[in-house]
This record gives structure tokens, sequence and C-alpha cells, in this order.
């Protein structure tokens, strides 16, 4: 019944059935946000034939603001997809099981930039102010952040008023907000563009203030890991791609360069992509794809950590599988 | 429970198909009667779909990130009642109203002052088709910038979407009076603005009042769609906007649902509107509007 309904949906121009691996290699890829270098090591597997050594035929789809890439996912849109681990794990939590395979970033890339003049000198600053936060899933680790300051994020005295900002910087450069939502590889470098300097700004990296959360990992829905052709599959995929991570990490120029063939858009710029590379490979640089279990449990708790309102509620089980990043390493 | 509930959606809509087509070709000689059967068609309609559609998701299993059951939107919708009027209150009372009433008070008085000056209707004329080509989704973001992220950028896009409508009927109301009822006027005597507010202004309600209804539907979605862009964290697009990226869709749905119940609300109030100042007009004379 089920499988009869879906095939009906594909016919209706939709994804094909959930739960069903594409026929013999096909490989869907849904990213989490447009093309760009934040996911060059895949663009390079592509470019490079390193999945096509592996005997996949990869197709990688780009996100943008109005794609849940779980969503996709569940819609079978896609086989794997790159998610951050908060929003996967909220939506693990809700109902669509979502395992993570493999983490090629390391560390996180997420922060607040602040311009200097409006004194946010310290997170003790933060009350009383307003700041831009992306929405879309992207929340949970700001929310769990304020949570564990406990700080209220309904305005007033003591609370800071939250904006949702848009996939822009525009709320700092127009004043209306006293920080915004940045990454290390991109819009940090936005603002830099529109002529701020350096020593103008002071960022917090949620890093360094031990929120940070798993950014960028590879997941797929627990019912496909059943089956051990596309178990196969995933070893193939992973280990192809994290080749191409490598690759780029070596030669950041030429891999902002492959990305810059695949954007369809046009929007991107050599400049932006090369530096988004460089930064890009300062997070993906500790990781050989294994998610490392304390990285995931730090996650864990800093999203139970989120005081009366946590992004999830109970601790996750078999969120996170090591078995195919082991086949793929070990040979 | 399950199966069983399917073949009970099945049956539904068959006997509602049946009992709507049978409905539709009584005459009741009691009004009142008649008045209910009109009424009863659509809601069997309507319960139909939703019995379908729960009915739909139960039977091929749809995972609730694709499409929710009507029933868990339901519960959702009773279990967030203070939410959803939190974003009512942002988006239709605060955002919607004022800039359905700027827009198209200002579309209003532009074609008044449009149809006192053939200089300004060759000059504001294609301002105002220019106007009405902007895009929602391009001016957004700028009114955002203009007007800060709290309601005032959302109304000034209801506004920009509310105007144009308003000023291509009114001026094409104030010239459906006939040459022969305006020169009676001036055989009167009278002035340009006793003509405009007996003769002219009453001829052209029903035209204005069409924009008034169509204005009622492009504000809400103006609003809805302006609040995809930068935004406080209330708010009914924002709401749509951040639910569907948190997988929560059953929230989507009800605040979909309360947008559609407002925005019908909305425009039934200004049908009843309509009814009471244009009595004289045919369609509402032979009581239907």
């Amino acid at each position: 019944m089920k499988s009869t309904f879906l095939a009906a949906l594909a016919a209706g121009g939709l994804a094909l059935g959930a739960g069903q691996a594409f026929s013999a290699d096909e490989i869907t890829l849904q990213l989490k946000w447009v093309t760009q270098a934040q996911f060059a090591g895949y663009y390079v597997a592509l470019e490079k034939g390193f999945y096509e050594e592996e005997g996949l035929d990869v197709t990688i789809k780009p996100g943008g603001p109005d794609i849940a890439p779980a969503q996709v996912l569940a819609g079978g849109g896609a086989d794997v997809i790159v998610d951050w681990m908060p929003s996967a794990l909220a939506t693990r939590e809700k109902g669509v099981p979502l395992v993570n395979i493999a983490q090629p970033y390391k560390s996180s890339g997420m922060m607040l930039t602040c311009l200097k003049e409006n004194n946010v000198m310290s997170p003790e600053d933060f009350p009383g102010k307003t700041l831009g936060v992306w929405f879309y899933g992207n929340e949970y680790p700001f929310l769990s952040w304020m949570a564990h300051l406990g700080i209220p994020t309904d305005g007033g005295e003591d609370g800071v008023t939250v904006l949702k900002q848009g996939f822009n910087v525009d709320p700092l450069l127009q004043k209306q907000a006293a920080c915004i939502s940045t990454m290390t590889y991109n819009e940090y470098w936005q603002v830099i563009d529109a002529g701020i300097s350096e020593d103008q700004l002071n960022t917090f990296k949620y890093e360094d203030e031990g929120v940070a959360t798993l950014e960028d990992g590879l997941y797929v829905l627990e019912d496909d890991l059943k089956d051990p052709k596309f178990k196969d599959d995933m070893v193939k995929f992973v280990r192809a791609s994290m080749k191409g991570w490598k690759w780029a990490e070596e030669n950041p120029d030429e891999a902002a360069e492959i990305v810059l063939d695949y954007d369809d858009t046009g929007a991107q710029t050599e400049k932006h992509q090369k530096r988004m590379m460089s930064e890009v490979a300062k997070l993906t640089a500790g990781s050989n794809g294994a998610l490392d279990p304390a990285d995931y449990q730090r996650t864990v708790e800093v999203l139970l950590g989120g005081g009366s309102d946590p992004v999830i509620t109970k601790e996750p089980e078999g969120a996170y599988t090591l078995e195919i990043t082991d086949a793929a390493l070990s040979n | 429970m399950n199966d069983g509930f399917v073949w009970f959606a099945i049956a539904f809509w068959l006997g509602g198909w049946a009992f709507n087509e049978w409905l539709v070709r009584q005459k009741f000689s009691n009004p009142a009667l008649n008045r209910l059967a009109w009424f009863a068609v659509p809601v069997i309609f309507g319960a139909a779909i939703i019995i379908i559609w729960e009915g739909v998701v139960i039977a091929f299993n749809i995972p609730p990130i694709l499409l929710p059951a009507p029933s868990d939107v339901w519960v959702r919708l009773i279990n967030s009642l203070p939410i959803l009027w939190a974003d009512f209150r942002q988006t239709f009372l605060k955002a919607v109203l004022i800039g359905y009433a700027i827009g198209c008070g200002s579309g209003f008085l532009v074609a008044i002052l449009i149809d006192r000056s053939p200089f300004l209707k060759n000059g504001l004329l294609p301002f105002g088709n220019f106007v009405s080509a902007l895009p929602i989704v391009g001016i957004a973001p700028i009114m955002v910038m203009w007007f800060g992220f709290d309601w005032p950028s959302k109304a000034a896009v209801v506004v920009v979407a509310t105007f144009f409508p308003m000023l291509v009927n009114t001026i094409q109301g104030l010239s459906a009076s006939s040459s022969m009822e305006r020169d009676l006027m001036r055989t009167y005597a009278a002035t340009w603005s006793q003509t405009l507010i007996k003769l002219r202004l009453p001829a052209a309600w029903p035209f204005i009042f069409n924009a008034l209804k169509i204005n009622s539907t492009l504000a809400l979605i103006g609003a809805i769609v302006a609040e995809f862009f930068g935004t406080p964290t209330v708010g009914m697009g924002f709401r749509i906007s951040t639910e569907v990226g948190r997988a929560n869709i059953d929230m989507v749905w009800a605040e979909i649902a309360v947008a559609a119940l407002a925005g019908s609300a909305f425009y039934g109030v200004v049908a009843l509107i309509q009814r009471v100042v244009t009595f004289w007009h045919p369609s509402v004379r032979s009581g239907r509007s």
C-alpha cells in the first residue's frame, strides 16, 4: 500500500519512495545550503572522479533558505543529507529517525559578530540588546547558549530581543541589531566586505564559549541502513567524500575554483569562495570523517541543558553509527 | 481502527456526495430550511475533504513531516492557542489592518486627485502601474531596511500591495455614472464636489468595494510573505517559516488554518458592509451578493 502510493507520488513529479535506495549505485546528496566552499569536499569528489572510482553516480542538490534537508530526506528526495546535529537530533525526536554516518567537520564555525560601538564586550553585556539569529532549524545552538547563560530570549531589560535574521548581514550594518549570527567562513567576511574593519568588531565563537554543536554531518534514514546494499554504497560514498575533503584542504584555491564551476546561480565570487575554503579547511582539518563520540556527547549535553525549553528532551538513542566510517576508513 | 477509519472515510465521502446532490435539487417551502440547505452543502463538502485527508494519511502511512493528519493539526491548534493568538495579533491586527487602511485610503485619495486633474493622471497612473508590478519578495527586504524589522515594515508591504487595486478600481468607478446623469447635475448648477458626493461616488461604490474585497486577501498574503524576511520572533509568517525548519508541520497547518479563517472573516465583513452601503444595487436587491 505504502509503496504504491509513493510510486504514485513519484509519477506525480515528487521524489522516489522513502526507504528505497535508487537503482544501482545512484546516490543523491542534499546539501544544507547553496553551492559554496562549505561543501567543497563533495564537489571535489564529484569533479575529480572519486565517486566514479567507487562506482557511484552521485547527484548533488544545492539547498537554500526554503529547503529543510531532513524533509527532503523523509520525502525520498535524497539518500543522504548534510545537516547540523542540533536540528538533526530535534527532527529525530519528532519521529524522523535521522542517523549520523560521518562527521567531516570537527569544529563549529558559528559565532556572534558584534560592532564594538554597541558595547558588547562579553556575554554579560547581552541583556537588553537585540541579537540577530537565523531560524529554520539553525536557531538551536543560539537558544541553547542563552539557556546556559540563563538569559531569556523574549526581550525586556534582563533578556535579549531576538531578531529573525535573513541570510545576510544587513541588521548589523543598519544598526538594527547589536550582534548578528555569522559563520567564520561566510557571513563574517560579508561584514568585512561591507567596509567594516576587523578591529571594529568583536566576536563570540561558540567553540570558545563551550557551547559548540556539531555542524555539517552526513545523515541518512535509520531504516535505509538495514539494507546491506545501501550500507555498502554509503561506505563508498563516505570514503570518496573524505578523499574529496582532504584534497580540498590541501588545494584550497583549486577546490574553490571547482565549487565556482558547479555554482549555477553565478552568485558566488572567486575571492569569497577562496577565503571561505581556507576558513572551512580549519574546521574540517581535525576530522578524518569519523564522528568522535565525545563531540557527540558534548553536543547532546549542550542541547539537553536548554533550561526550560531544551532543544531535545531526552538523551537520543541510536542517533549515530560508526559502522560506515569504520568500514570506509579501514581500507 | 486504522482500516476501519479508511472505509468510514470512503463511505462518508460517497454518502456526503449523494446527500449534497439530493440537497441542491430540493426546493423547500420553508425559507429557513432553504437557507439551512444552502449552508449545509459547503459544510458537508468541507467535512468530507477533511475526513478523506485523515483517511489518506492513515491508509498510506504518510509521515507527519510531509503531511500531518487533520486530527494532529487540531490537537496542536487547541494546545497552542496563546502562541497563535500572539501571532494573529502581530500580523493581522497590526500589519494587515493598518497597512490595509493606509493602502486603501491613499489609493482612494490619489484616485480622486487623478480624477480632478489630467496632469496628475498622466504622471501618477503610470507610477501606480509601476508600483503594482513590484514583487513582494523584492520589496519586503527593502522595507525591513527602511522601517525596521517589526510590524511597520510589514504594514508598508501591505500598503504597496493594496494601493494599486484601489486606485484603478476607484478611477474606473468614478467614470461609471452616465453622461445623462452628469448633465442633470450640471443643470442643477452643482459644483464638482457636490457632483462627486451625490452622484459619482455612490455610482462608484460597487467598484470600490470590489477593490476592498480583493485587497482584504492581498493584504493578508502580503503581510505573511513579508514576514519570511527579517522579523521579531512572533507573527504568522515567522511561525510558518520557522516551524517548517523545525519539522513541526502540524504547527504550520494550524497557522494556515488561522490565516484562512482570518482571511475569510475579513472578506466576509467587507462583503457585509458592501450589502449595507450598496443596498440599491441590482445584485443586492435580488437577494444575492
